[in-house]
Order: C-alpha cells, then structure tokens, then sequence
C-alpha cells in the first residue's frame, strides 16, 4: 500500500515539475500586485494565492511562499482595515484552524481564504449568508482574472485584471465565469486540488446534464415516461446545496426520470429515501397520485416539492454559490503550513470533526507532500487493518450477533469444561449449547474480526487457521503425538488440555480456536470437515468457524455441530457513518451522501469500501459522490457482468459515450450470448444518434447497417468456431455486438403488444433447438418412407415437394369422407409408405405454420380415436415396416445401430409356423426366385433375430402384393404372435421416443 | 401410394422425359462396366430416377433389394474420435448415402468411411460384376476439404467401386472431381414434356386431364417433374373432375413465403421486420432449407417490384446467399436481406412518392 502511496506521490512530484513555471512565476506576481492598490490589487493577490495552490506547491517551497503570501495578506490587511476575519489571518495556521472551527462551512472556506488574505468584506458577506449580486460579479473578476494571469503571466494579468474589474462591475459575469471554468481546466491539470470548488461544479453540471439529457436510463415498463422529457434544462447548483435535505420522490416526475432526479439530488448532498417519514423534508412529485407516500406526507405535514421547485432550489444555490467560488478556491489555495498541517494529523482528539473537515478541504494533496509522507509512514498499513475494529463498539451492524458469541464465548468455559469435569449427560441436554459457532455471511463484513475483537475481549488468547493453512485430516500416527502438519496441531491444540486450558487452572491464557474459511476446504484439506467435527467433539477450547456460505455442501455436516449465527449486511448508513469516521481521521473530505453511494456500490462490503476509499485518497482529497460513482463505474468492470446488463449498457441511450475498451469488454463478457441478444432486440431501439426521421427511413438504414454487420459477425464466428482463428474475435464482437449497438443505441421501445419493455433472451437457441428436432423427425421420417422402399427421395425434396401432399392424404380424407372409409383410406396409405402414428403427428407438426388453419383443423376427436385405433388394429396383423432403435442385448448404452426393420411379420409368422406350406403358396404370387431369396433372408432374419438384432429384408417384387395377401390370410393363424412381436417392438418404438425428444 | 412414386419408370427403356439421355446409359452400361458419373441438372429433373434405373440395368433386380440403416460411426480425426451418424441405403452391390448430412464433418465421411466401404470389394458367386457403386447424394454441399478427399479416393479403388454422384449443380463440384467423372447433365424437362407425363398419368389412372390444366399444373411446378405430379396430385385429391380453371394449391412454405413477402412490401418498419423475423424462423423451424427460401423471397419480392429496383435486389439477395452459405446463422442472414430490402425499398417509395 505505502508503495503505491509512493508513486502517486511520485506523480505529483511530476506535477509540481511542471508547476515549477508557475513557481517561477508565482513570486513575481504578488509583486506586481502588490502595487496596485484597491480592490484590483486584492484580487490580483488572491489569483496569486489561488495560483499557487492550483499548482500544487508540493514541496518545500511552499513555506517560502507562503510567507510571502501572507506578507501579502499583512498588506492586504493594511490596506483593508473593514476585514473582520482578516483578523484571524496573522495568528500561526494552527490557531487559524481553531477558529474556523467555530464557523460553519459556508464561513470556513472564508476564513481560510481570509487567513491567506482574501477581501475581508467578501469575507464577511459569504459568512453572513449566501452570494449576493455584488459578490457575484466580484467573485467572476477575481476568476477571470485568475485565468489573464495564468494564460500569461504577469503584466497582462494586471491590465485584463482591471479590465475584467470593470466588466464585472457592469454586471456580465456569466460568459466571464464560463471562461474561468475552461482556464481553469487548465489549471486543474496540474493543480488538481479543488483549483476551485466552483469550477468543478461547472464541469460536473456539465456531466449531469449529458447524463440526464434526454433521459434514457432505463424504462421500467408500468412507469410511464415523463411527459416532458429532457425538455427541461437540468440546473447544476452547488456541490453541497441539498445537503442535510431528504426527500421521497413519488409518482412520474415531469422531465426527469426517476433515477436522473435522485442522481441530481445525491449529487447536491440530498438524501432519497424510499418511503416517507418524519424525517423527510420534502416529496417530491408533479402529480397528486394519491399514493401511499403523498397520503403518509399529507398527514406529517411534510413539504410538497415540485421539480420545478427542486430546479429552483439548486438554481439559486448556484447563485450563491458562484459567490463562494472564489472562496472556495482560495480556500484551497490557501497556502497552509505544513506545521498546521501535523498539527491537524495530531490533532484528532482536540480537533472537532468540523475541524477536520476544515483541514481536508485546504488540503490539496500536493500541498503538503511533507505530511502526505508523514502519513504513509505512519500508516503504510492498509486501511482496513489500520481501522480495524478493535472494539465491540466499532464493529457495525449485527450488534446482537456479535453479543451472542461473547456470552456463547463467556459461557463456555461452564458449560463444556466444568461440565466435563462434573458429569457430561446433563450439559450436553443443554440445547442452546453448541461447541463450536459457525458465522456465516458474505466477505468484508466483519466476521472474522468480530471473532477477534470478541475473543480479545473476553481475555482469550486467538489461535487463527485459514485457508493458507493446510487443514487435511489428520494422519492417524499424528494423533498419537507426533508433530506435523497444522491440522495436526489442530488437533493436538484441541485436544490437548495442557496447552490450551489446562496450564494452571487458575488464571491462565484462555485459547479460542477460529477456523477462517471452512467452506475453503478444498482438495488439498482432504477430509478437512470431518477431521473439524471430530476436533470439535473433543475439543477442550471454544472453537469460532467461519465461513461465506453455510448451505454449501461442503459444510451440510458441519452445521450439525455448530451455533449458526448469520452475519448481516450493515446498512449503508451504518457503513458510511464509519466510513466517514475513517475519512476525517485520514483527513479525507468526503460527505455522507458520497459515501453512502460508495456503500451501496460495494454490496455492503466494507473491506471493499474502505479500501475503493483508500485508493481514492491516493488521488483526491476531497471526494465527491460524482468522483465515487464514477470510480466504481470503472471497477465495477471487474465484476462479472450479466449478458443482459452489458447488451442494455451497450444500447443505452448514452452509450456513445463508452469507450471501445469498454464496449469489448462488454461484448467479450458472454461472448456467445451477447450477439445473440443484440440480434435479438436491436430492432427494438429507437436509435439516438439520427434527429428529425419521421418516416423511420434513417432508422431503416441503420437497422439495414446493423443487420449486415451482424451477419457479418456470423461468418467470422464460423472462421473463429469451425478454423480456430481465435485472434478474430475482437473483430467478431465488433461486427455483432458493438457496430450494432453503436448504430442503433437509444431509447428502447415495445414491438409487440403487452410485451415488457425489457431486453428478450435471444431468440435463436430456442429455434435452432426446435429446428434440429424437426430436422431429426424429418430424417426419422425420411428413414421411414425409404424403408417402404417406394420412393428414393432426399430430405429436403421430402418436405419441399412431398409434405404439401402428404399432409393432405393424411388429413383430408379424415375430414371429407365418411369415418369407416376415411380411417381405412388412411391406414392404407400409412401403410403403404410405412408411416407410423408418430410420424403422422410429425408430419402435421412441421407441417404448420403460425397464422395457417392447423392441418388437424376440422377433424372430429372420434375420427382421430378411430384413427389411432384402427392403426394400432392394424399394426397387430401388420408388418412393422419402420426402422426404429433397437437395443442390443448386452449393451447397456443406446443402441449405436438403427436397422430398418421391414419386417413382414405375417410371412415371418407363416413361415414359423408352417414355413413350406406357404412358401408354396406364395409360389402364385410371385416369381419363384425371389421367394428363394426371400425364404434364405427370412432365415437370416431370423438369426438375427436371434441375436437380438432386427433387421428386415424385403423383396421388391413381392412386396407391393404380399401385405394385402398376408393380411387377409394370416389374419386368424397369426394375430396372437404378430400381436405379441409387435407389442415388443412398439415397446422398442417408444424407447425411440422418448431418444428423440431427448 | 403416390403417383410420383408409382409411374415412376423403373428401367432405362421406360424413361420418358430424358429418352436420349437414357438410351446412352444404357449403352454405356451394355458391357457390364462403367466410368465414375456425375449427374447434374435441377430438382425434379429426373437424376435420382436415371440413377435408379440405371442400377437395375446394372445390377439387375437385386439391386431393388435394399435395406436402409441408420448407424453411428466412429472415426478417428487426429487426437479424438467423433461419431458421425449417416443413414444409408445399400444393396449387396451398391451403397447410397448423403455425406453432407454429416455437416462440415463431412471431411470424415468421406476419408473414412467411404474410403472403408470402397475398399470391400464384394464377393460376387457368379465372379462376375467385381465392383459396387456408391451413390454420393448432394455432393455439391460438400466441403471443399471432402471434395479433395474425394478425389483421391476415386482414383486410388477405381479398380473395385464406381461412383455415382448426384449434384444439382456441376459449379459447386470441384473441378477436380468433375473431371474424373463423365458428366451427365440432366435438364429440367421441358414443360411440353411435363404435360405428356400428366396425361401418361391420367390415362393410366383413368382420369380426364384437360389440356389447359394440364399445361397450367407444368407451368406452376417451375419445370419440376416431381412438383408437377404431385401437385397434380394434389389437385386430384381437392377436386376431381378438373376443370380448366381449377385452382392449384401453392407448397405450403410457398404459400407462406408469399404472405411474408407481401407484409415486406406492404409496410417497412422495424416491427413489421420483427414479425417477419419471426415468419422466417417458422420456415426455418419447419424444415425449409434457407437458400429456398432466400431465393423463393426473391422471386415473390420480384414480382411485386418495379422494375428499376429489381437488379439492385437482386445483387443483395445473391450477396446475402453467398454469405448465408459462408455463415452458420442463417437467419442473420435472411434478416440482413430483408432489412436491406426494406431499407432500398423505403427510400425508393420516399422518393418517388414523397
């Protein structure tokens, strides 16, 4: 951590470099200035003084300088006998602090600016209240003098001073301000340091203003939009204008979204809460909704605040504000002496916290690079162990928690040693009393160190094992004695009395056991849990498990032997109360809305928190709730981010605003799924980037540009996937994630009634997946009309040419003739073409389009009944003509071979049964060879069939007679057998199924 | 059974439609031998039946005498071994199957398992006829990598297997491949020669064929022989005694895909093209190869279109199919085309109509 302290000290080693210019000339300055007297001498001091501290006096010049500053300010002070506060100017820094601390902080800046020689009567003015007009045009010299000075050093600096003095008395200070804001970007780049608190609302209006524009945050569906939106322009008011002020916001707003309006209020130090109280001071709403919230306001007489009203409140903050911006400024300008500064540091206890917060604001962080590195001495260690509870009392939230391991702890010693020692029946009835606790809760809220602090407390001596410990079970030679490995030592520790609790049984070092991160216990601690338990039912000393998550499976037996005791999020408000305590110890200015924000951001996390805090004061002293917004926008791309998160962040109205780093990274965070969903709902944005298109004509364009990009995506997703060009993919996620997005970000609108105005799953994985069914059905089927060898047709001329027909053999008749001859119609033509019930409903099925009559359509259920009777009728007394799994004996798994079976079961019965009589009578029907043939291959077949294997074997010639003839003679001698095989093989059949549906 | 099946000629002499063409196989085959084919030519053309046909000549009537099997095989590629699922259809002298069903594994099938079923020379009793034929199906859908494959392995089992490959178009078989093969081009019939085929039908079955119909059934089918006699058919089973006017019913997806085309030209906006997304999958999910439906969209969008946009469709939808052909999501594709249809045509209304 000091490390990194270093280098950032390091950096701003670099920036006083470059202001080693303004050093130069810094000195300079107050010379001239100090010429002239009246009002243009003052100010031109105070850009001196602000100058040099938006250069950062980092080093050690900074005393000289500031001597002379306040020699300056000693004239000033002559020339301005009026300066009440210039009183507290001479007086060494420290005591200056001191009196500030009296002011409140509207005055603080003042005084500081007064201790460095500001206008005493502006002084007093800001004190009394907020900007009047005078001070307005003034404070507007003084920055636009600010900027001659800097943009050229002196002598110029003294007449565009006056110059400016005087346009600033005829009362034209808005252009003026607005050029102090970009000279003092300028500036800002070196002096980072609050160059002004003015400025630097300037800029962060300017950010709010992209941010609310024209509002596309995000629309939930039910709430409607704002009638007016983006309509009005967003004011941008001082930093802290709000603060202290909480509000409810209720019902549609009129131009601002709900978010954008907290936003605005928790930029300007305002607290929104979720539902009224006595607390609230205002509701904000546009419309009497009669809600549950206006209703509750009405009754504690809370203020009703329109957004108008809102607007206004910041806008006249803004006035008065742009009075104190120069304050401000000097304030931060003003040189304060490194001695103050370590005294501020030592000066916790005397110091009130409005002190501190006094200090941080004129700290620049290059002011005093003496005390910055006095401090990374002092606490090179890292905030979260340097603020370490190391009380109870410190500990936030889940106080009662904390209180039942101190009395489980307290109390251990009665209950399990003592009791030991009496008898072991009757404690170990105790219910409530367990051997070991086991905290469970998400990371960085205090479980182990509550464990500590507790254990410290009640005089125990900590034992701590965690996951860098090797906890596997424990070699059963080791229980015996022999050191080793930690688990032994566990154990032995547990076990053994004389270590632990038994040394003396008077006042000795009492032992606590904490196993840190049991659901850690991974390959390397084989056996690790069971060993715990078993340590845990002999152990002599209290033992604290902790862990993230208790219903891991891991951890299902240890919880038996364990108090669980479920550790809880702290509030936000909890959280920033003691983040705020840790920023005013390390001098940090930060305000409560910010760190709230800060809370909310890390997920009650607060070792996250303090360190996200920490390394934010490495580059800031005073950190906004802008500053904390952003930065946790930046890291929150560490996380993992959800497909449908990243595709609404890339079609966000704003999303012109990302960078392509971003963007990759958001595309590349579900590298398949993101295309999928951009493709999915691109249609659905309306796009941001085109103005004025009424007739959706550059929409169209665009859409037409992004389709092909996507499909562009698509073949270099085939070069990636099929030829492993790997070093494609960036190109990939740019053609089907980001040139899209790019083209059509915007607000996103419903397509289809009643549909949520959310982002769809991409729709392809389920088509696809329906698609390869049908196409499976489409081969079974395809298998099927081949084995009745009728016809030679490929797939895709199956359903191209002959489904249209087909469907209408199959259906037709069912709707048109009378039901005896419709059904046998049927049958017959199944038959002929070997088509199964299945494959009926099949055909029908692909067969149907959303929007076309269903096929089925205007077939009554007795047809169909009759249907699938006849068909099962017949499939006793018929051959099973379709190729269908069949499952080898001895193979357990699914059958890797699908014969076609086109058995003729009534031949193959006949020829069991009375294999030569009807081998003569076939004779008559067909050519004598062919029944040789077919006479050898039935005796193949039946060896197969032996083997468990169906295979089937047709004779072309014979077959087209032999079904009609078979059927009508074996119909008696047979059915019994055909009736039994084919029940088997329906059986086979179904287990095809149920494979497909797989 | 269906007429398409059953009219269908079984031997060479019976052949109607390509009577040339099947004079010369048959001399071809006279000697008991015969070269590597390539048949090429459109669907419904008539190729599967010559090919058929031509077996027999061969074969004899054992050549009838198929079994279709459905069987997963297991090839080594490199360090895994994939399985590779095919359905065949094989006699004792012949083998039939569609290596492109294994998609762009189709590399396997033909290194390994048509090489495997090359190889086996059969054993024939009569010692006569020492070679089998393998029907290759599709090969104009297979990989440029099973093309080369291919071509070794007709040359290297030449001696024991004859090839026979079925493609409906010559461009998409390498040049390597086309040149070991004597290419047999298979026209479209005629539709002439379509309406003999019908009244051949109906006089089989009895039936009275106006003439106007008749030409109007060849007419509809596009030159497909098949298309034609089913939708014949098809006609048969809506309404019989034809009459001159009878209305014939469109393919379903045909039907289907001129609704769609007719919500294209209807209304260009994002949302008509997300309904029309989703229509697109109903073709796709229903089995409809997408280039069909590239092309079938393209023809129905052309009749409706003028004239002077006509040739820049045209450019996208040919631009698009290379690309779908190229890519793996056809439906990316087919929207792109729409998209960009939608896109020219809105503009050209905007312009002209204002």
């Amino acid at each position: 951590m000091s490390d990194i302290r270093k280098w950032f000290m390091k950096q701003h080693d670099k920036g006083t470099g470059n202001g080693s210019m303004s050093k130069n000339s810094a000195p300079e300055k107050p010379s001239a200035e100090k010429s002239p007297p009246g009002n243009l001498v003052q100010e031109g001091q105070e850009t001196a003084g602000r100058r040099k501290t938006s250069k950062y006096f980092a080093t050690n010049k900074v005393k000289a300088k500031e001597e002379k500053v306040e020699e300056v300010s000693a004239k000033r002070k002559a020339q301005n006998a009026g300066g009440s506060s210039s009183v507290n100017e001479k007086p060494p820094a420290a005591k200056r602090i001191h009196k500030a601390e009296d002011d409140d902080d509207f005055v603080l800046p003042a005084s500081a600016m007064g201790s460095r020689g500001a206008t005493p009567a502006k002084k007093s003015a800001s004190g009394s209240g907020r900007g009047s007009a005078r001070k307005y045009v003034i404070s507007d010299e003084s920055d636009d003098d600010l900027k001659d000075t800097k943009s050229d050093p002196k002598p110029t600096g003294r007449g565009r001073g006056g110059r400016a003095a005087q346009t600033g008395g005829k009362g034209i200070p808005l252009d003026e301000s607005d050029d102090d804001a970009s000279a003092d970007k300028d500036t800002k780049s070196g002096g980072r340091g609050r160059g002004g608190k003015g400025p630097s609302a300037a800029p962060s209006g300017g950010r709010g203003r992209g941010g609310g524009g024209r509002g596309g945050f995000m629309n939930f569906g039910e709430r409607k939009d704002p009638p007016h939106k983006g309509e009005k322009e967003v004011p941008e008011g001082a930093p802290n204008c709000l603060a202290g002020l909480t509000f409810v916001i209720s019902g549609t707003l009129d131009s601002l979204e709900r978010e954008e309006a907290e936003d605005l209020i928790k930029r300007h130090g305002g607290r929104v809460t979720g539902s009224v109280s006595k607390k609230t001071n205002y509701l904000l709403c546009d419309e009497d909704i009669e809600g549950r919230k206006s209703s509750k306001a009405k009754e504690l007489g809370t203020a009703f605040l329109t957004e108008d009203g809102l607007f206004d409140m910041i806008r006249s903050s803004k006035k008065s504000k742009s009075a104190t911006q120069p304050e401000s400024k000097k304030s931060v300008a003003t040189v304060v002496s490194p001695a103050k500064r370590n005294s501020q540091n030592t000066s916790d206890g005397t110091g009130s916290t409005a002190t501190k917060i006094l200090a941080a604001k004129e700290l620049t962080p290059s002011a005093s690079p003496a005390k910055r590195k006095g401090q990374a001495k002092e606490s090179s260690l890292p905030w979260t162990e340097k603020y370490r509870p190391k009380a109870i009392v410190d500990i936030i939230g889940n106080k009662s928690l904390v209180e039942q391991i101190q009395r489980w702890l307290e109390s251990w010693d009665e209950h399990f040693l003592n009791a030991a020692s009496k008898g072991k029946g009757k404690k170990q009835n105790d219910s409530g009393a367990k051997k070991a606790v086991l905290l469970s809760g998400m990371p960085g809220i205090g479980k182990t160190t509550s464990a500590k602090v507790v254990s410290q407390l009640l005089g125990f001596q900590t034992i701590e094992v965690n996951a860098s410990d090797s906890r596997g079970k424990a070699d059963s030679k080791i229980e015996k004695g022999i050191g080793g490995s930690t688990a032994n030592s566990i154990k032995e520790l547990v076990s053994n009395e004389s270590l632990g609790a038994n040394i003396g049984r008077l006042h000795h070092q009492k032992t606590v056991l904490i196993m840190d991160e049991v659901d850690g216990m991974s390959a390397g601690d084989r056996g690790g849990v069971a060993d715990l338990i078993a340590s845990i039912k002999l152990s002599k000393i209290p033992i604290i498990c902790i862990c993230n998550d208790r219903y891991s499976q891991k951890l299902k037996s240890l919880v038996n032997y364990c108090l669980p005791i479920v550790f809880r999020k702290p509030t936000k408000q909890q959280m920033a109360k003691r983040l705020k305590q840790v920023a005013n110890a390390e001098g940090l200015q930060v305000n409560e809305i910010a760190l709230e924000e800060l809370a909310e951001r890390v997920g009650g996390d607060m070792r996250m928190a303090l360190n996200q805090l920490q390394y934010m004061s490495l580059s800031k002293s005073v950190i906004q709730y802008d500053d904390i917004r952003q930065r946790l926008l930046s890291s929150s791309k560490d996380e993992d981010i959800s497909p449908f998160k990243a595709v609404e962040l890339l079609f966000d109205f704003n999303a012109k605003n990302l960078k392509i780093d971003r963007r990759i990274d958001l595309s590349m965070s579900d590298p398949d799924l993101v295309p999928l969903l951009i493709q999915e709902n691109y249609l659905n944005y309306k796009p941001s980037s085109v103005g004025k298109d009424d007739d959706g004509l550059k929409r169209m364009s665009l859409i037409a540009h992004a389709a092909d990009s996507i499909a562009n995506g698509d073949l270099i997703n085939v070069q990636i996937r099929r030829y492993q060009q790997w070093q494609l993919s960036p190109a990939g996620c740019l053609s089907s994630c980001i040139i899209p997005a790019s083209l059509l970000h915007g607000q996103r609108q419903t397509l289809e009634q009643g549909e949520r105005n959310f982002n769809r799953f991409g729709g392809w994985l389920g088509k696809n997946s329906t698609m390869g069914k049908n196409y499976r059905i489409l081969e079974d089927l395809h298998v099927h009309l081949l084995a009745s060898r009728e016809s030679y047709l490929g797939r895709a001329n199956l359903r191209l040419d002959y489904f249209t027909l087909l469907t209408k053999k199959l259906t037709d008749p069912l709707k048109l003739l009378p039901k005896d001859e419709a059904v046998e119609n049927v049958v017959d033509f199944m038959d002929s073409y070997s088509i199964s019930q299945d494959d009926f409903d099949n055909i029908v099925e692909i067969s149907k389009f959303k929007g076309h009559p269903n096929p089925l359509d205007g077939i009554q259920p007795v047809v169909k009944a009759a249907l699938t009777r006849a068909y099962n009728k017949g499939s006793k007394s018929r051959v099973i003509r379709t190729a269908d799994l069949i499952s080898l004996p001895g193979i357990k798994k699914a059958p890797k071979k699908r014969v076609a079976a086109m058995l003729e079961p009534l031949d193959e019965g006949l020829a069991e049964e009375n294999g030569e009589a009807i081998a003569e009578d076939e004779e008559n029907s067909s050519e004598p060879e062919d029944i040789d043939v077919e006479k050898k291959l039935e005796s193949d077949l039946q060896s197969l069939n032996s083997k468990g294997i169906q295979v089937n074997v047709d004779l072309k010639g014979a077959g087209g007679k032999k079904p009609s003839a078979g059927r009508g003679r074996g119909s008696s001698s047979s059915r019994e057998k055909g009736g039994a095989e084919s029940s088997s093989k329906r059986g086979g059949r179904g287990s095809g199924a149920t494979k497909r549906k797989r | 059974m269906l007429w398409v099946d059953k009219y269908r000629p079984k031997t060479l002499d019976k052949v109607i439609v390509h009577e040339d063409v099947a004079q010369n196989l048959q001399k071809l085959v006279s000697a008991g031998d015969c070269p590597h084919l390539l048949f090429y030519g459109p669907s419904g053309s008539g190729k599967k039946t010559l090919i058929m046909a031509l077996l027999r000549q061969i074969f004899g009537p054992s050549a009838d005498k198929v079994k279709v099997e459905n069987k997963i095989w297991k090839v080594d590629a490199g360090p895994r071994t994939i399985d590779v699922e095919l359905t065949t259809l094989s006699s004792t002298n012949h083998v039939e199957l569609s290596p492109s069903d294994a998609g762009f594994q189709d590399r396997y099938v033909v290194q390994e398992i048509i090489k495997e079923m090359a190889k086996n020379r059969p054993i024939d009793t009569k010692g006569k006829k020492g070679f089998k034929v393998l029907v290759l199906n599709e090969v104009d859908k297979l990989s440029r990598e099973a093309q080369h494959s291919l071509r070794r392995t007709m040359e290297k089992y030449s001696a024991s297997c004859r090839l026979i490959l079925c493609s409906n178009s010559s461009s998409k078989v390498t040049e390597a491949v086309r040149s070991r093969c004597l290419n047999v081009r298979i026209n479209a019939p005629m539709e002439e020669e379509i309406v003999n085929v019908l009244d051949f039908i109906a006089k089989k079955e009895g039936l009275q064929l106006p003439q106007g119909f008749a030409a109007r059934i060849a007419e509809k089918s596009n030159r497909n022989l098949r298309r034609a006699v089913l939708t014949f058919e098809t006609c048969r089973v809506q309404q019989y005694p034809f009459t001159n006017n009878q209305a014939i019913p469109p393919m379903d997806w045909e039907q289907y895909l001129s609704e769609i085309a007719s919500d294209i030209m209807k209304e260009q906006s994002p949302k008509r093209l997300f309904e029309v997304r989703g229509k697109l999958y109903e073709l796709l999910t229903n089995c409809i190869p997408p280039e069909i439906i590239l092309k079938r969209l393209l023809f129905e969008l052309l009749k409706k279109l003028d004239s002077e946009l006509k040739h820049e469709v045209s450019h996208w939808a040919a631009y698009y199919e290379h690309r779908m052909r190229l890519g793996q999501k056809a439906i990316f594709h087919l929207e792109a085309f729409v998209a960009k249809f939608m896109s020219i045509y809105k503009s050209f209304l905007i312009s002209t109509f204002g």
